[in-house]
């Protein structure tokens, strides 16, 4: 099994967090460490790109639950971008596009973060 | 050897000094001469002398040897023979000694003599015999062979000393005689035997070695005195050589041991003491062994401090843990002689306390003169008097994880070896220390393991024993936990009306925390299936339920299908979990009406996302539910079995039973995993329609 790795980019007033790799039970926690990270940095908001994401299991599933809420009390959100459909399936039989916003692009999420201001 | 060989030996012998005895008298008073006999009479007494020194080995054979005492022994059997002796004196020079010759008058004297010369003869065996037993006491090479050398020469030179026969060699008795003395002297350089004694048994040695050499003076002198020079030469003449080669041998070698045992006195504490601390370590190093109560190796730790460097007090302290700036916090596990107080006020953490400088050094801590050096003076201002100390860490992998600490009353208590000592001591008691603690680890660590087994059994019984039944359904399950306990759950539920409900759920994440949700989830469909019309009311309201008890990251994917076997109908709602497999005839598609997983968000998304849909079932069609685990199983270049698999797999076999439909789903997955282990748990149920009820 490949590793997982998780690295974060900062751009105007967005963060981007790049994902590669298999996301389950295991390699869950580095997401979480990224998560709370920005969250103590104060950066709500957070765009997750999937480009290099090859799997992701429930557990991984669940650190994007633990995070949603605080993220978005503070006027933030978490948004999802460049899936693979086979990334994408996960995500959509758990019911994830009701609760997320996915994009297709990552300048189309960092985009609507912009034009919220 | 035998009791009867004994009773043979001593009775023979007696029998032998009888009979000469009896001939002696009877030959005296008739005045019969025969030359042969006397040769005959001679050879008898040397038979029965060895006869006496068979019984005499036999009696010794087999017990130990106490060294002080066998030569205590030694000392009052020759007092004795010296009393008898002197009145042989005594009685030789009184003026009845001028009847000699009247026959009744020689039987007692005569008797007296054979008595006398009888003693002697056991006396002299009994000394070779003990002093035999000092030299072999851890004897070297040579040892027995000088020893049977001055047997050999004493043999002769006794035997030679007929007046009879040194007409023919009259210096060899003289030369044997010497040579004997030579090898006495060899002999008694050996005293081996000394420096194994302690203290107390080497006093009582040199006192004993002392009165054996004035002892056997006496002797020498004694079978010089005429009278008993007459009286042994009348009973045997060869005993006088023997008996006074053997005086000279007492004489010497317990001359010599009592000037070498006041040699060894000096260091006799020395060798005590490395004995004792031999010992200990050894004990140590057994204990080693035996660590299964913590609290009895810890007391025995300082037990063994107090023998093994004299301590007057000591106590073992275990480090619990250490701050940033060096400070530590320390729990005392055991102490002797020395209270929790006055361990406080010693060990009192300053700056400079004991601890810090053991722990900054790594190495052992000598605090010679407690009262005045610099590092100890707080303790005599708070009225706690100690000579001198000794610290020492205990280190396991480089790490200090205790220290172990001895006083003594008195100043400079405490030398190298004593620092030595204590430091291998230390070892072994970390060594000891982490042992027990491993032990008591993976004791628990098997209670861990027990708890989990019986949760296992536990979970195991919360999935359905037996399959529902029905002539118009054909039904096969199976779930398999990927490690002990697992997240999955299915289940059926009979309701009104010809109604069966059919559940497969997956807990998000693994172990111990999805097996009580899952356990929770089973509470809640059992409860609340029968009060729901609709799979879709059921999930909404299962969500209700746990949106409240579920952590946030925690999540519970959930199919739900009731099957009207009246109408043949399936209605199927989903929440987030993988799509039910739908085969009828040789069309498979997957049913996936839309929903989420169940504690994800608030009731209003829910509901309005969870749909539910309904199929119209033709005779042979096959329902499918399952878990991730079975199209999430992965071969060995880790790729997925995934969804594609799973539909022909199930196409294949649309024509068998349900249970052989489940079986070669299984054996698919297996094939295509190879030995690679399942990763996730594995739920699947298989559901066959087999035609409407009968009316």
């Amino acid at each position: 099994m490949s590793e997982f790795k998780v690295h974060q980019r900062d751009g105007e007033g967005v963060s981007v967090i790049d994902l590669k790799g298999y996301l389950d039970a295991h390699t869950a926690p580095d997401l979480e460490n990224a998560f709370q990270k920005l969250i103590d940095e104060k950066k709500f908001n957070i765009v997750v790109n999937c480009k290099d994401l090859s799997y992701i299991s429930s557990a991984g599933l669940g650190v994007f639950m633990a995070y949603i809420e605080d993220v978005r009390k503070n006027q933030g959100d978490i948004k999802l971008t460049n899936m693979s459909a086979k990334v994408y399936n996960v995500f959509d039989l758990l019911g994830f596009p009701i609760l997320y916003e996915i994009y297709k692009d990552e300048q189309e999420a960092v985009g609507k973060f912009a034009a919220r201001k | 050897m035998s009791r009867l060989k004994k009773i043979l030996f001593i009775s023979g012998a007696l029998v032998v000094f009888l009979t000469v005895y009896v001939v002696d008298v009877v030959r005296h008073t008739v005045s019969v001469d025969l030359e042969g006999a006397l040769y005959l009479r001679e050879g008898a007494i040397i038979g029965a002398f060895f006869l006496l020194y068979l019984f005499i080995r036999g009696e010794r054979l087999g017990k130990p040897i106490a060294i002080p005492k066998s030569i205590g022994k030694l000392l009052m059997v020759s007092v004795l023979v010296i009393l008898v002796g002197s009145m042989v004196v005594f009685f030789g020079r009184s003026p009845a000694g001028e009847g000699e010759g009247e026959p009744p008058y020689f039987a007692i004297v005569h008797l007296l003599s054979v008595v006398f010369g009888l003693t002697l003869g056991l006396f002299s065996i009994n000394t070779l015999l003990t002093i035999k037993d000092l030299l072999l006491h851890k004897r070297r090479k040579g040892t027995k062979r000088n020893l049977v050398v001055y047997v050999v020469l004493l043999m002769c030179a006794s035997v030679l000393s007929f007046p009879m026969m040194s007409g023919e060699l009259p210096l060899a008795p003289t030369l044997l005689f010497a040579a004997s003395v030579v090898m006495i002297v060899v002999n008694s350089f050996k005293q081996n035997w000394i420096v194994y004694l302690s203290r107390r048994e080497k006093l009582y040695s040199i006192g004993y070695s002392a009165l054996l050499f004035l002892a056997f003076i006496a002797l020498n002198l004694l079978t010089t005195q005429s009278p008993v020079d007459q009286v042994i030469s009348s009973f045997h003449y060869p005993l006088k050589t023997f008996a006074q080669l053997n005086a000279i041998f007492g004489a010497v070698y317990f001359g010599m041991a009592f000037i070498s045992t006041l040699f060894h006195l000096p260091t006799a504490e020395v060798y005590e003491r490395k004995q004792s601390e031999l010992t200990s370590l050894h004990n140590l190093s057994r204990l080693v062994t035996q660590v299964f109560d913590f609290s009895d190796l810890v007391n025995t730790v300082t037990a063994m401090t107090l023998e093994v460097v004299g301590a007057k007090s000591a106590w073992l302290e275990l480090i619990k843990e250490r701050g940033a700036n060096g400070q530590v916090a320390v729990e005392v596990v055991s102490n002797r002689n020395i209270s929790h107080e006055m361990i406080e006020v010693i060990t009192m953490d300053s700056e400079s306390s004991l601890r810090r400088l053991v722990l900054d050094s790594k190495r052992a801590l000598l605090i010679d003169d407690a009262g005045s050096d610099r590092r100890t003076r707080h303790i005599k201002k708070q009225g706690v008097s100690i000579g001198s100390l000794l610290s020492v860490p205990l280190v396991s992998q480089g790490e200090p994880i205790g220290f172990l600490h001895a006083t003594k009353d008195f100043e400079f208590g405490f030398d190298q070896d004593d620092i030595d000592v204590m430091t291998t001591f230390a070892d072994h008691v970390t060594i000891a220390i982490e042992n027990s603690k491993l032990i008591e680890k993976s004791l628990k660590r098997e209670r861990y393991q027990q708890e989990i087994m019986v949760a296992q059994q536990m979970q195991k019984r919360l999935l359905p024993q037996r399959l529902p039944y029905y002539a118009c359904l054909d039904i096969a399950a199976v779930s398999e936990p990927s490690m002990e306990v697992g997240g999955d759950y299915y289940d059926f539920v009979k309701l009104d009306g010809d109604r069966l409900g059919v559940v497969v759920g997956d807990v998000s994440g693994k172990g111990v925390s999805a097996a009580f949700y899952m356990a929770e989830v089973k509470g809640i469909f059992q409860s609340i299936s029968k009060l729901c019309a609709s799979p879709r009311e059921l999930l909404l309201r299962s969500n209700e339920s746990l949106t409240e008890s579920l952590e946030r990251k925690a999540f519970i994917s959930l199919l739900y299908g009731i099957i009207d076997m009246q109408k043949g109908t399936l209605t199927v709602a989903r929440a987030g979990h993988c799509p039910m497999i739908y085969v009828s005839g040789l069309d498979a598609r997957m049913v996936r009406p839309s929903g989420i997983g169940l504690g994800l968000t608030n009731d209003r998304m829910f509901e309005e996302a969870t749909q539910e849909t309904t199929l119209e079932l033709r005779k042979d069609d096959l329902c499918i539910f399952y878990t991730d685990g079975i199209n999430e199983s992965r071969n060995h270049e880790g790729e997925e079995f995934g969804f594609d698999r799973l539909v022909q797999a199930a196409l294949g076999s649309r024509f068998q039973s349900a249970e052989n439909i489940k079986q070669t789903i299984l054996t698919e997955i297996r094939n295509y995993t190879g030995d690679s282990s399942y990763g996730d748990d594995m739920t699947l149920v298989v559901i066959k329609w087999l035609g409407h009820l009968e009316a």
